[in-house]
C-alpha cells in the first residue's frame, strides 16, 4: 500500500500547515504544502492528491469575515478543481481556520451537488474575542464522516473570535442532525458518554456559545469535514492540557486519530 | 511589480460607493461587537450605556457598475447568513434593521495615509471578484457605534472621545436631535492630501553654536552640539569635498537626505551612545572613583566573549538582528528583543503591534533567515484602577493597557506565531510612558542546502538589493530619533504606524522558501531609520552601496528623497540577491503576492550613495557613518537613596490570611488569565509547558518549553525576569533579580543549565545631567551598578548575553509636568531542554505530596510587593533590606534540582518571587484544587532576625518551592544534599492553607477565597 499524498494548502496568512502537514505524516501520509496560487496558475494540481487539507490561520486577517477572502479565492478561483475533488469521493478537512473558509464557500455543510452554497456561518464568539483554551470533544457515533469514526471524545485546543456555528434557517440544523452532519460538539467532560446536548452549554465548556454546541460537521457524504478545534495541536501526549498532572504513556497524542482515519480511509481507496 | 496594488490620489475621480455591514437580529445570535463595546465602556470608562450596535462601512474607490456593487455586497462585505449589508444607503435608514432610531450614532474612520489593514483586505478581496479592476481603486472602512437606552446627560463627545483616538482616527458625530431628524454621522473618503516633492536640499553647517542646535531641534534630529559639530567638520575635510564635488553634490555641506541619515544612524535608538559613553563614576559609599569606557563593552559583551571561549553554541553574538546559538546539529535558534515605548503611549494598539511585527522581522533578518516560532511580551503599566491626577494629553493606564493587549493579540495572533510567555508590571511611573517589550525566537537551519552557514550573511560586491514587502509612505518619519527624545505634547503623529500583519506573514513565507532555495546572501529588516539604516548597516560588510530612490514603491507619489531614505513604513525586509539569482527572487515574490523591488546594488567603493534617478542625494563614507559619532563623556555619583522603613501590623493567623489575601488581588501578583487566553499560545503545535497549568488549566506556568520539532523530544526553554521595585532602593540588586529570576523560572521546569542565554532589555530615564534632569548623576550611576550586577551575575552562571537593546528616553514632560519611569530592565532567558517529557509543572499534583522550599530565606522585604502594599494602603515606607544575590550558592542548588528532575524525582516546582513564600504555596495550591500545611520554623536562614513576616512575604532570591511524592521524598532530600533544601509539609485535601511558626500557627486562608481575590482584580473582560 502506498502513502496517500495529502495537499496542505497555504498562503495568505494560513499559518498551522507546518503542524498539520507533521500530523499526516505521523500517520503514515505524505503530506505536501501547496501555495493556493500554484493550484491557480497550474503548478500543481488537486487531481494527484488523494487528500486535502485547508489548515487554521488568519487567512487575510480575518479581515471582512474569516475565511471569507480565502474561500472565495476558492468558490471562485479553484470552483471546478474543488468540485472535483469532492465529487471524485476525496476526503478534504478545514481546521479551526480552514472550516470557516469551508462554511463560508459553501462546502459545508455543503450538498450531494455541491453547489458551493453557502448555508451556515461562523459567528463572533459571544465573548466577543478570540480565545485559547482547551475543550472536550464528543462525536456522533451514527455519523457517516470518515474522520471521526470510532472516536468517542477527544481533548483539543480551540483557538479562535469567530467560531460560533449559526444558520438563519433552524430548520436545517434538524436536517443535520438527522443525516449525522452534526459530527462534532463540544461535551462537558464530567457528563457519561455519551453526553451531548442540544442546549448550549455554559461557557465555557462551550467556549464561543455555538448552536447545539456544534464544534465540527461533515457534508451528506461524510468525505468533507471541518472543524473550529485544532486536533493537529494534540499529535504528540508532551502537547497536553494536564500531561504532566497524568500518568502518561509517551507517544502519539489524542488528536492523531482523525488523521489516522483519513489516511486509512484514502489508503484503501489507492 | 504588483498591477493590482493602488497608486493612491490617482483616483480623485472615481466615484466612492458606500456599503454598510451589520449583523442580523437572529434569536442567539448577539451583536458581539456592540456588547463588547458596552463592557470596555464600562469596565475602563465607568460608563453604563444600554444598547449598543456596531454597523462596519466600506467606502470603495473604484470603477464599477451598479451591478457589480450590488454583487460585492454580499459575495464580498456581508455574511450573506447572518448579516445585513446595504449599497450606497444607511442601514439606519432601513427600519427592518432598525426599527428604531438610536440616541447617538458616532462614526469613527481612520485619517488620510494611517494604515487601513481592513481597507486592504476588502480591496483585496474586491480585486478576486473584478479582476478588470484598476490600480485607482481604494477601499478606506469605518465603524459606526450605535446607542440605545443611554442614561440621562450622557455626553456625546466623551462617548465618542471613548472610541477613537484623534491622533489616527476622524470622528463624526450625531447627537439626540440628529438622530431623531435622521442626520447619521458621515464620514468622507480618507483622501491623502498630495505629497509635495521637494529636491534635496542643502544645509549650511556654517552656522552659530545656537544655529546648530536649532538645526537639529527644529528638524527632531536629537543630535548635540558635539555630534553637530562633528558633522560640520566631515564636510570641511578637502578630501571630502573634492569627492563631493566630483558626484555633483554640494561640496561643502550636507544635503538634507545625509544630515537625516547621520541623524538616525547616530541616534541613541540606533547606535546606543550612552551604552558606549566613557563615563567617571563616583561611589560615596565606598569612595570608589573610575572611568568606565563603554558600559556595553565593559559589562555585557566582555562576559560573553569570555564564556564563548568556553562553549562551542555560541554562533552569533550581538551583531547580528538577534543572537544566534546552536541547539543542536542540525538547528540553531535565535531570539531577540525589543520596546516600542513611545508609539504605545501615543496609539497603544498601533504601537504595540508595529512593536511585535517589528521584532518578528529581526528574527527574518537574522543570519540568512530565521523563522520566528515564539513571542513573548513584557508590559509595565500605570495600574488599571489609577485615580489620581493624569496629566492632559496620556491616555488613563486602562486604555493603554487594553490597547497594547489588543495590538500584541493581533500582531501576534494573526502571524501565527504564539505568545508563549510573559509578564505584566504595574506602577504609577508608568503612567507617562508605558514599557512595551516584545520579544521573539527563532529557528533556523544550521546549513544551507548549497553549504553556507545560515548565522553568516554572505553579501558580495555587485549583489542587487531588494526592498521586499510593504510599500514607503509619510508614516513612520523620524521614529527613532523620536523615540531618542521625551516625550512632550508636540510629538508628532507620523511617527505612529499600525502594523499590518498578513503583508508581513506573506513575506515571512516567502522569505523563508527563498533562504531554502539559496536565494539570499544578505537580509535586515527595515526598522528605525528606515533604508538608510538598513542599506547603511549592510554596506559595512561590503564596503558600500548605491541605491535609486526614484524606483521605490510608494504609498503616495510627491515624497521627497529624504522621507523615501528614512520613513520607517513597516513591514520591509532589505534583501541581497545574486545578479543570477534575481528572476527566481522575483517569480517567488509573485508566488506569494509579495511586491520586491531591485533598488540599487552592493558595491566596494568604501561609500553609502544615494540618488535620486541621475540626480545624486548623498554621498556618505561607510567609516564615517559608522564609526564618527563623537563619544559621549557623562558623569555619575552614587549615594544610597533613604527610604522611610516598612511598618508591619500585628495580626493573628487569621489576619496574616487577610495580608495573603490582599497581596493575591495585587495587580503585580494577580491571575492575568483574562488577558493571556486571548493570545494564541499553541499555534505550531509545539508548546508544552505553556502559560497555564493545574487541574483547572488556571495556575500559571513559570518558564515556557516548547518542542519545535513535530514528533520531536529535545526542547526549549523561554523565560523573562524583571523586577523594577528593586531600583528604589539599588539597581544592582534590581539587575541580579532580574537575571535570577530568569533563571529561576526556566530551572523550575527543567532547563538544561549547560546551555543557557540572555538577552537584557534595558529601559531607563534619562540619564544625562541637565537642566532638565537635575538627578542624572544618580541615575547613571543606577545605570552603572545594574550593569555591573549583570556581569557579576551572568559570569556567575555561565549565562552569555547573546543580544540586546536599551531604551533611554523614558521620560514625558507634558505641560510642565515629568514622569520617568524607575529603572527597568528585562532580561529574558532561551535555554535547552533536553527531554520535553521530563518538563515539570508548577501545580502541586495530590494531596498527601511533600513539600520543599529550596535556597535560604533572609529578612529582605526592602521594596517587596508587600511593603508597597502596606505603603499603598498609607502605613510606612518601602526601606529596608532589598534581597541580595549570591549566585555561586545558587547555582550549585539549581544544578542539583534540574538533576532530580531529569531523574523525575520533582512533582512540581515553583519560583518564589512577587510576595515571597506565601504567594508561592497559594499559587500552587491553585493548581491542583487542595490545600497545605506548612511550617517554616524550618526554614534554612543565615540571618538571626528572620521573622514571620520574612519568613512568608520576603523576596530572597534563589528559591523555588517544590513538592515531591511520598515515595521519593528520601531520594530527593539525598539528591539536594549540600544545598538548603526545607521541608516544610504537605499538600492537603480540602481548603485551607495553613501556616506554623515555633509551633503556633502565624497564617491560615481559605484556597478559594485567595484564589477570587487573585482572578477578580485583573478578571475584566478582555
Amino acid at each position: 500500500m502506498s502513502n496517500p499524498k495529502v495537499a496542505v494548502i497555504s498562503g495568505f496568512g494560513i499559518n498551522c500547515e507546518l503542524e498539520t502537514m507533521a500530523a499526516f505524516e505521523m500517520a503514515g501520509a505524505s503530506a505536501h504544502r501547496i501555495h493556493v496560487n500554484r493550484l491557480v496558475n497550474g503548478d500543481s494540481n488537486l487531481e494527484d492528491y488523494q487528500i486535502m487539507a485547508v489548515p487554521g490561520g488568519f487567512s487575510f486577517g480575518d479581515h471582512l469575515g474569516s475565511g471569507r477572502l480565502m474561500g472565495n479565492r476558492l468558490r471562485f478561483g479553484l470552483r471546478e478543481q474543488v468540485r472535483e475533488f469532492v465529487k471524485a469521493g476525496k476526503p478534504v478537512i478545514g481546521i479551526c481556520n480552514g472550516f470557516q473558509v469551508l462554511v463560508k464557500m459553501g462546502l459545508l455543510p455543503g450538498d450531494s451537488e455541491v453547489s458551493l452554497t453557502q448555508t451556515a456561518s461562523l459567528a463572533l464568539n459571544d465573548s466577543g474575542h478570540y480565545e485559547n483554551r482547551w475543550a472536550v470533544l464528543e462525536f456522533d457515533p451514527d455519523s457517516p464522516c470518515i474522520w471521526t469514526k470510532g472516536i468517542n471524545r477527544m481533548r483539543v485546543p480551540v483557538r479562535h473570535g469567530e467560531g460560533k456555528f449559526v444558520t438563519d434557517d433552524p430548520t436545517l440544523l434538524d436536517q443535520w442532525a438527522e443525516s449525522g452532519q452534526l459530527a462534532a460538539r463540544y461535551v462537558d467532560p464530567s457528563t457519561e458518554y455519551p453526553g451531548v446536548s442540544d442546549e448550549v452549554l455554559p461557557y465555557p465548556v462551550s467556549p464561543n456559545q455555538s448552536w447545539r454546541n456544534i464544534a465540527g460537521v461533515c457534508d451528506p457524504s461524510g468525505l468533507v469535514f471541518g472543524l473550529m478545534p485544532h486536533p493537529e495541536a494534540n499529535h504528540s501526549t508532551w502537547l497536553g492540557a494536564t500531561w504532566t498532572r497524568e500518568d502518561t504513556e509517551h507517544g502519539e497524542g489524542e488528536g492523531m486519530a482523525i488523521f489516522h482515519n483519513a489516511v486509512e480511509y484514502a489508503a484503501s481507496r489507492m | 511589480m504588483d498591477g493590482r496594488q493602488p497608486i493612491p490620489n490617482m483616483s480623485g475621480s472615481l466615484a466612492v460607493h458606500s456599503i454598510e455591514v451589520t449583523t442580523r437580529d437572529l434569536e442567539g445570535l448577539p451583536d458581539a461587537r456592540g456588547d463588547s463595546v458596552r463592557s470596555m465602556l464600562a469596565a475602563d470608562h465607568d460608563m453604563t450605556v444600554g444598547t449598543v450596535r456596531v454597523s462596519l462601512g466600506y467606502l470603495v474607490k473604484a470603477e464599477m457598475s451598479q451591478e457589480e456593487v450590488a454583487r460585492a455586497v454580499y459575495d464580498l462585505f456581508a455574511d450573506p447568513v447572518i448579516e445585513h449589508g446595504s449599497k450606497d444607503g444607511r442601514l439606519l435608514d432601513s427600519p427592518e434593521v432598525f426599527p428604531t432610531p438610536p440616541m447617538v450614532a458616532i462614526q469613527v474612520g481612520f485619517k488620510p495615509g494611517v494604515t487601513d489593514n481592513a481597507g486592504q483586505a476588502g480591496l483585496d478581496g474586491l480585486t478576486t471578484l473584478f479582476p478588470h479592476l484598476g490600480g485607482q481603486t481604494q477601499v478606506a472602512t469605518t465603524q459606526t457605534y450605535m446607542f440605545w437606552d443611554l442614561p440621562e446627560g450622557t455626553e456625546p463627545a466623551i462617548l465618542a472621545s471613548a472610541l477613537h483616538n484623534p491622533m489616527i482616527e476622524r470622528c463624526a458625530i450625531a447627537g439626540e436631535d440628529d438622530c431623531a431628524a435622521a442626520r447619521w454621522p458621515s464620514l468622507g473618503f480618507p483622501d491623502r492630501p498630495p505629497a509635495v516633492f521637494a529636491k534635496p536640499a542643502v544645509v549650511d553647517l556654517e552656522v552659530s553654536d545656537e544655529a546648530l542646535e536649532e538645526i537639529s531641534e527644529t528638524g527632531l534630529l536629537a543630535l548635540n552640539l558635539n555630534e553637530m559639530h562633528a558633522i560640520q567638520a566631515h564636510y570641511r575635510d578637502p578630501g571630502v569635498r573634492g569627492a563631493r564635488e566630483d558626484l555633483g553634490l554640494p561640496a561643502a555641506a550636507p544635503t538634507d537626505a545625509e544630515l537625516e541619515c547621520l541623524a538616525q544612524t547616530w541616534s541613541e535608538h540606533c547606535s546606543h551612545k550612552i551604552f558606549a559613553a566613557r563615563i567617571n563614576h563616583k561611589d560615596n559609599e565606598t569612595g570608589e572613583s573610575s572611568t568606565i569606557d563603554s558600559l556595553f563593552k565593559t559589562h555585557i559583551m566582555s562576559p560573553t566573549l569570555d564564556i564563548q571561549k568556553q562553549v562551542d553554541w555560541l554562533l552569533s553574538v550581538f551583531h547580528d538582528n538577534s543572537g544566534v546559538i546552536a541547539w543542536n546539529d542540525d538547528w540553531s535558534l535565535c531570539m531577540k528583543a525589543e520596546t516600542h515605548n513611545s508609539p504605545s503611549a501615543l496609539d497603544p494598539f498601533g504601537g504595540a503591534i508595529t512593536g511585535i511585527v517589528g521584532v518578528n522581522r529581526d528574527i527574518l533578518g537574522t543570519g540568512l533567515g530565521a523563522r520566528p516560532i515564539a513571542n513573548t511580551d513584557v508590559f509595565c503599566f500605570g495600574p488599571p484602577d489609577y485615580s489620581g491626577d493624569l496629566p492632559a494629553g496620556l491616555f488613563h493606564p486602562s486604555r493603554v493597557f487594553r490597547g497594547v493587549h489588543a495590538g500584541v493579540r493581533a500582531g501576534g495572533n494573526e502571524s501565527g506565531i504564539p505568545t508563549v510567555n510573559g509578564a505584566m508590571v504595574f506602577d504609577e511611573r508608568y503612567i507617562g510612558k508605558p514599557l512595551v517589550y516584545c520579544g521573539t525566537v527563532g529557528i533556523m537551519p544550521r546549513h544551507l542546502a548549497d553549504g553556507r552557514e545560515s548565522h553568516d550573511k554572505t553579501p558580495e560586491p555587485g549583489d542587487v538589493i531588494y526592498m521586499v514587502g510593504g510599500r514607503v509612505g509619510s508614516d513612520g518619519i523620524h521614529g527613532a530619533t523620536f523615540s531618542s527624545l521625551e516625550l512632550t505634547e508636540e510629538s508628532p503623529s507620523s511617527a505612529v504606524q499600525i502594523g499590518d500583519p498578513i503583508t508581513q506573514k506573506k513575506m515571512i513565507d516567502m522569505i523563508i522558501e527563498a533562504r531554502d532555495e539559496g536565494l539570499i546572501q544578505v537580509i535586515t529588516d527595515n526598522g528605525a531609520g528606515g533604508l538608510s539604516s538598513s542599506v547603511g548597516e549592510m554596506a559595512e560588510l561590503t564596503e558600500g552601496a548605491d541605491i535609486d530612490l526614484s524606483v521605490v514603491p510608494l504609498k503616495q507619489p510627491g515624497l521627497s528623497p529624504w522621507e523615501i531614505l528614512v520613513s520607517e513604513s513597516q513591514e520591509r525586509m532589505t534583501v541581497g540577491v545574486r545578479p543570477g539569482d534575481c528572476e527566481a527572487f522575483e517569480d517567488l515574490a509573485e508566488l506569494h503576492e509579495v511586491e520586491a523591488t531591485a533598488i540599487g546594488s552592493f558595491t566596494d567603493s568604501g561609500a553609502f550613495v544615494v540618488r535620486f534617478d541621475d540626480t545624486p542625494v548623498a554621498h556618505l563614507p561607510i567609516s564615517f557613518l559608522h564609526d564618527g559619532c563623537p563619544q559621549l563623556q557623562l558623569e555619575s555619583e552614587w549615594t544610597p537613596p533613604e527610604n522611610e522603613p516598612l511598618s508591619t501590623p500585628k495580626t493573628d493567623a487569621g489576619g496574616m490570611g487577610d495580608v495573603l489575601r490582599r497581596l493575591m488581588a495585587r495587580p503585580n501578583v494577580a491571575s492575568k488569565e483574562a488577558w493571556v487566553r486571548s493570545y494564541d499560545h499553541e499555534v505550531i503545535a509545539q508548546s508544552v509547558i505553556k502559560p497555564f497549568c493545574g487541574v483547572g488549566h488556571d495556575a500559571p506556568g513559570d518558564a515556557a518549553v516548547i518542542a519545535p520539532l513535530h514528533g520531536g523530544t529535545q526542547g526549549a526553554v523561554i523565560s523573562n525576569g524583571i523586577a523594577p521595585r528593586y531600583s528604589d532602593i539599588d539597581a544592582y540588586s534590581m539587575a541580579a533579580a532580574c537575571v535570577d529570576e530568569a533563571l529561576r523560572n526556566a530551572v523550575c521546569v527543567g532547563v538544561d543549565l549547560d546551555m543557557i542565554a540572555g538577552l537584557d532589555n534595558f529601559c531607563w530615564p534619562d540619564s544625562v545631567e541637565s537642566e532638565k534632569t537635575p538627578d542624572g548623576r544618580y541615575k547613571l550611576a543606577q545605570l552603572v551598578r545594574a550593569n555591573r550586577a549583570i556581569d557579576d551575575v551572568c559570569r556567575a552562571y555561565r549565562l552569555p548575553c547573546i543580544s540586546g537593546k536599551d531604551s533611554m528616553k523614558n521620560d514625558v514632560t507634558m505641560h510642565g509636568e515629568k514622569i520617568s519611569v524607575p529603572p527597568t530592565i528585562l532580561f529574558s532567558l532561551i535555554g535547552n531542554h533536553k527531554d520535553v517529557r521530563m518538563a515539570v509543572s508548577s501545580d502541586f499534583k495530590h494531596p498527601g505530596d511533600h513539600i520543599y522550599l529550596l535556597g535560604e530565606t533572609h529578612q529582605e522585604l526592602g521594596a517587596s510587593e508587600l511593603a508597597y502594599m502596606f505603603r499603598d494602603e498609607c502605613s510606612g515606607g518601602i526601606g529596608g533590606e532589598v534581597p541580595r544575590i549570591n549566585p555561586q550558592r545558587n547555582l550549585t542548588m539549581y544544578r542539583a534540582l534540574t538533576s532530580a528532575m531529569s531523574q523525575g524525582l520533582v512533582s512540581s516546582a515553583h519560583d518564589c518571587s512577587d510576595g515571597g513564600l506565601a504567594v508561592a504555596v497559594a499559587e500552587c495550591c491553585f493548581g491542583s484544587g487542595t490545600g497545605a500545611s506548612v511550617d517554616i520554623s524550618t526554614l534554612e536562614s543565615d540571618c538571626s532576625h528572620l521573622d514571620e513576616w520574612g519568613a512568608l512575604f520576603g523576596e530572597s532570591m534563589g528559591r523555588i518551592l517544590v513538592s515531591v511524592a511520598p515515595e521519593h521524598s528520601d531520594s530527593f532530600f539525598a539528591a539536594m544534599e549540600g544545598n538548603a533544601c526545607s521541608r516544610l509539609g504537605s499538600v492537603e485535601d480540602g481548603d485551607t492553607i495553613k501556616v506554623n511558626y515555633s509551633g503556633k500557627e502565624v497564617l491560615r486562608a481559605s484556597m478559594r477565597e485567595l484564589k477570587q481575590a487573585w482572578k477578580g482584580s485583573l478578571g475584566g473582560d478582555a
